[in-house]
């Protein structure tokens, strides 16, 4: 080999300088503080427990009793809560009002989806059915999504859900290459008005509907002339803008069935955690140790 | 012998011009993907992603594949050029040789480089990568890797230059270190996704690294070939390019063999049945493995390479180079073909939420502008190469003339 003694020597240390500094960078970035997210009292919110004068009563609407846990939940700070969902398929109907409604509070484009219903057929001719299973983000305890992304454009906040800052996100997609279920959608800048020809005319000039701000993350998104979250990864995150001023997740909302509870696991009297107790809840693709926050029953 | 500075012994001729005939069909090739490549170039910046094929299911597509070859290329000349360089095997000793390794390696990551950037839903934030960068994502620490690589190879090319004050190769030794990894991490890119069975494999690495040396090996014999006969020692460069042949066809046996080595653990599953690789053998695509892949970049080159027949050798290197895409490709696109969940293209339905994917017009012509890319930056490198010779020529010939003075 062509090289003097000294030459070997200055190789082996840049060498060795160069493994230990990539070993150092890994290091750093596997132990480094998720980003500050608000905790403490700046989380904690004042609702009314008793929304619209409804009282508590045997057999009253699901609604009502999530409603108060969460009015109990938000007066905790952020990193004593723990967000879940919990979806039961026996009373899916398949109705997909879950979805639309996901689609006009986040104001979601063409090729934007957060909560799709999974439809399966069930059984054997003449006993057949159809099995439904909503699935939003799975708010993981071991997000597969997090630790990919480049620029630490997404994360797990204290309360359990992982969200994505649209003005750091570069778009790369890999987190949506990383997600098990599929629940990330990329932004690729679509608008109805041009995906359905001729609408535009229809609807008599410039889609003002479609530039209308989603207020995910409690900011406003309006999407104009390629601005964020065009280009973004994007998905469901619990609707925290809604949970912030005391409103469900628009799925729970809107689900007609009451198939999907919503509440705090960390609240042992939450309707959520009654239900997980007294059931045998299960995981999507549990086999993968992603630990989902969203469990399905039926 | 070699001075060590490139004046004698040199297949690729430091300061002599490129043959006249290889400068006309550059030319033609250059002009035929830049042309067509900047109108790929066009729809890209004025329809964003919507002229490109891949989704959110399938989110990655041809260019990133095109990156990933690109990448494989610079580092796998790279390795084998320093090699060549560190180890004074005939034909790659002199500094002129490992300046147009250097020059070839950027010129195929800077295109690889563009193809990804291209690819990004956000162009405008490519460099928050660099300034706020989270290694526990591979694609961060490629992107650095990347990074100090240039930089290396640029200080290389400066030091290859001047007086030898023993820095040239340990900084080369590192250089390659780089080369080594940021192929072998394109297999950890896709290896870590535990989603994607077909991906999770710890032999993934080895095989990238493996598919970068077999097109980097085979673009640096094409490099050599063209240039071996403006060669100022014939019998050094006839031996470089032996050595290359030799290497290609080493490299392309252990690369296939490593592929068998993968393809047999699903094949031989006594398990869950293996949807990707039954994609790749008998999809709709199965010409992409059998013809494209296996028979003219892994079969045919090997069989050329095996015959005494030189021009056949040129033939294979070219192949492997331009037909080792497949195997990028091969491994990119059929395994997020397949979904974990069933049923979730039916639930909502959207051409952007769909387990296929085609590649559009445009993206294969910005294919063919990182390839007019690459050849720009190449030749601009050699022309600076000259330029920089020239000017110190001039220069120790005034130093020469006021010392006689």
């Amino acid at each position: 080999m062509g090289m003097t003694r000294r030459e070997l020597v200055r190789a082996g240390l840049l060498v060795a300088g160069g493994t230990a500094a990539a070993g150092g960078a890994v290091l750093h970035g596997r132990l480094r503080a998720a980003p500050e997210d608000p905790r403490g009292p700046a989380t904690v919110r004042r609702l009314p427990e008793d929304p619209g004068g409804v009282a508590a009563a045997s057999g009253e609407d699901v609604l009502v009793r999530m409603q108060r846990d969460l009015a109990r939940a938000m007066a905790r700070p952020a990193e004593e809560r723990r967000w879940a969902m919990l979806i039961d398929r026996r009373r899916c109907v398949g109705c997909h009002a879950c979805t639309v409604g996901c689609i006009a509070e986040n104001r979601l484009p063409p090729g934007v989806v957060y909560r799709p219903v999974l439809t399966a057929e069930v059984g054997r001719y003449p006993q057949v059915g159809l099995s439904f299973t909503p699935r939003p983000c799975m708010q993981c305890e071991q997000p597969p999504c997090v630790p990919v992304c480049p620029v630490r454009a997404t994360w797990r906040r204290p309360d359990g859900v992982t969200v994505i800052d649209y003005d750091l996100c570069i778009g790369c997609r890999y987190c949506l290459a990383a997600c098990p279920y599929g629940a990330r959608t990329s932004d690729f800048g679509e608008d109805y008005v041009e995906a359905i020809d001729g609408a535009e005319r229809v609807l008599g000039g410039p889609a003002v509907w479609e530039r209308q701000a989603s207020r995910e993350y409690a900011k406003a998104w309006s999407r104009g002339a390629g601005e964020s979250p065009v280009g973004n990864a994007r998905k469901c995150h619990f609707c925290l803008h809604r949970l912030d001023v005391g409103q469900l997740p628009i799925c729970v909302s809107t689900c007609i069935g009451r198939a999907t509870l919503f509440g705090d696991l960390a609240d042992p009297d939450a309707l959520i955690v009654e239900r997980l107790r007294t059931e045998t809840p299960e995981t999507l693709l549990a086999h993968l140790g992603t630990r989902p926050r969203v469990f399905y029953v039926g | 012998m070699n001075d060590g500075k490139g004046t004698a012994g040199n297949t690729l001729g430091d300061v002599a011009p490129d043959p006249r005939w290889v400068r006309w069909i550059v030319g033609i090739v250059f002009v035929a993907t830049l042309v067509p490549g900047l109108i790929g170039l066009w729809f890209r910046v004025s329809h964003g992603h919507l002229s490109a094929g891949y989704g959110s299911y399938v989110p990655w597509g041809l260019w990133v594949a095109l990156y990933f070859h690109g990448v494989g290329i610079a580092g796998g000349a790279f390795v084998v050029g320093g090699l060549g360089h560190l180890f004074d095997w005939a034909g790659f000793s002199d500094r002129a040789v490992l300046r147009a390794t250097i020059a070839l390696s950027v010129a195929a990551l800077l295109p690889a480089l563009l193809a990804i950037w291209l690819d990004l839903g956000r162009m405008d934030r490519a460099m928050e990568i660099f300034l706020r960068p989270n290694f526990t994502s591979m694609m961060a620490f490629n992107a650095w890797m990347y990074g100090l690589f240039l930089l290396l190879a640029a200080v290389l090319w400066v030091l290859s230059f001047g007086e030898d004050r023993g820095w040239l190769k340990p900084m080369l030794c590192l250089a390659m270190l780089f080369a080594l990894l940021f192929p072998s991490q394109s297999g950890a890119f896709f290896g870590v996704v535990e989603a994607k069975k077909f991906w999770h494999s710890a032999l993934l690495p080895f095989v990238f690294l493996t598919s970068a040396l077999v097109a980097g090996t085979a673009v640096l014999y094409v490099l050599h070939a063209l240039r071996a006969r403006s060669a100022a020692a014939p019998s050094q460069a006839a031996e470089a390019l032996g050595r290359l042949r030799r290497l290609l066809q080493g490299l392309l046996v252990a690369y296939f063999g490593l592929e068998f080595a993968e393809f047999s653990i699903y094949l031989w599953n006594p398990g869950p049945h293996a949807p990707e690789v039954n994609l790749i053998l008998s999809g709709p695509y199965w010409w992409v493995f059998w013809v494209v892949h296996l028979l003219l970049s892994g079969l045919l080159p090997f069989v050329l390479l095996a015959l005494r027949w030189r021009p056949g050798w040129l033939a294979a290197a070219l192949l492997a180079a331009v037909g080792f895409v497949s195997a990028r490709l091969n491994i990119l696109i059929p395994a997020q073909t397949v979904g974990e969940l069933r049923g979730l293209v039916e639930a909502f339905r959207h051409p952007r939420l769909e387990y296929s994917y085609e590649a559009t017009t445009a993206e294969y012509l910005v294919g063919l502008l990182l390839v007019a890319v690459g050849l720009g930056v190449f030749f601009a490198a050699r022309r600076a190469e000259g330029v920089v010779l020239r000017l110190r020529a001039a220069g120790a010939r005034a130093e020469e003339k006021h010392h006689v003075g």
